[in-house]
Formats: structure tokens, C-alpha cells, sequence
């Protein structure tokens, strides 16, 4: 008998070899739930650290960024920065829609602190959008 | 809320090599460790570079 037919092939798609794998709308439901909770994806996948982690993580740069009065860039901004700078902001999901009641007295860029508490909140949503990124490659593939 | 520059760049650096830790690897050794170096790389390249322009303005 010929061992080497009788193999898996080794370039054969994960997903489809998988039970598990999720159907990609709900692959989907688990990415935008990444989105408006960060960390809410993966707890949904039982990814218990991994939640907690960016849960943290986000948070914790979107409320420092928000404290030290930094900039969220609303669709209304001109230009290249500012369409760069929306997406990056709106990845971090509740966390940018709740940038008023973070931030009542608006930003305040007349001091360094207030350019780097812009990055803060950028590098917020960034993180949060590789978040999203894993949940739905985790939910598709199960990835462990 | 006023922060230090120096604290402001640390809280940066950690949280985001807790993120890149979390994503990049699977076990939670592998995860501490990942962070520590991510962290450790992060204030140091920061530091050196942040000398190089001193010493350049100087």
C-alpha cells in the first residue's frame, strides 16, 4: 500500500477539516462584538485571557488618552490625518462613542501632553482593531 | 490630569506589549515573557533615541 496517498494533504484548508469552525456570519456576529466591547469577542470564544487582556489594555489606553485630553477625531475631519486618524479612533468601539462623557471639557492639544494622549487614543483603536482581526480568525478557525 | 511624559510613554509601552503579547503567543509563560521584551525594547529604543536627538540639539 502506498503510505504517502493514504495522508492528509498537507496544504488543505484548516477551516473545512475543522468540526468546530464557525459559519462566517457568525465568524462575523463574534468580530463585531470585538469591535463594540473590546475583549467581548474572545470572551464570547472562552479566549478568557485574551479578553481580559485587551479589555485592559484598550481601556486603559482610551481613558488615559481621554484624561490627559487628547483628540478623537470625529468623520467630519479634512484630510488624509484626519480620515487616518477617525479609523484608528473608531476601532476602539465604546470606547470612542463614549468620548464626551470621557472628555466634557474637550481636548486640549495647546500642551504636548494633550499630542501624546492623541496617540494614546489612536494607538487604542489600533489595538482594538487586531483584536477584532483575531476574534474572527479564532472563530473561524478555532484557533487555539 | 497631568502625567509625566515619562510615565505617559511608559503606560503606552506597557499596554501595547500586553496586547502584542496577547495576540503573538499562546501560552501564558510565553505571554509574560513576550510583554517584559516588548516592554523592555520599547523604553529602551524611546531612551536612546530620545539621547540621540538631545545630543544632535546640543
Amino acid at each position: 500500500m502506498d503510505q504517502v496517498s493514504s495522508q492528509q494533504p498537507i496544504d488543505q484548508p484548516i477551516a473545512s477539516a475543522d468540526p468546530q469552525s464557525s459559519p462566517p456570519s457568525l465568524a462575523v456576529a463574534y468580530a463585531l462584538a470585538a469591535w463594540i466591547v473590546p475583549g467581548l469577542g474572545h470572551l464570547l470564544l472562552r479566549r478568557w485571557f485574551k479578553a481580559a487582556a485587551f479589555f485592559v489594555a484598550v481601556a486603559a489606553l482610551a481613558i488615559t488618552g481621554y484624561a490627559m485630553h487628547g483628540q478623537a477625531f470625529s468623520p467630519g475631519f479634512d484630510g488624509s490625518f484626519g480620515l487616518a486618524g477617525f479609523v484608528a479612533d473608531i476601532g476602539s468601539g465604546v470606547f470612542y462613542f463614549l468620548s464626551r462623557p470621557f472628555e466634557s471639557a474637550g481636548p486640549d492639544l495647546s500642551r504636548a501632553a494633550g499630542e501624546y494622549a492623541t496617540r494614546l487614543l489612536a494607538a487604542a483603536g489600533i489595538a482594538n482593531i487586531l483584536a477584532i482581526i483575531d476574534a474572527y480568525e479564532t472563530a473561524g478557525r478555532r484557533r487555539p | 490630569m497631568q502625567t509625566h511624559h515619562l510615565t505617559a510613554m511608559s503606560l503606552f509601552a506597557l499596554l501595547v506589549s500586553i496586547a502584542f503579547a496577547a495576540l503573538g503567543q499562546r501560552t501564558p509563560a510565553a505571554r509574560l515573557r513576550r510583554a517584559a521584551v516588548g516592554f523592555a525594547l520599547f523604553m529602551a529604543f524611546a531612551i536612546g533615541v530620545a539621547w540621540l536627538f538631545y545630543s544632535v540639539s546640543s
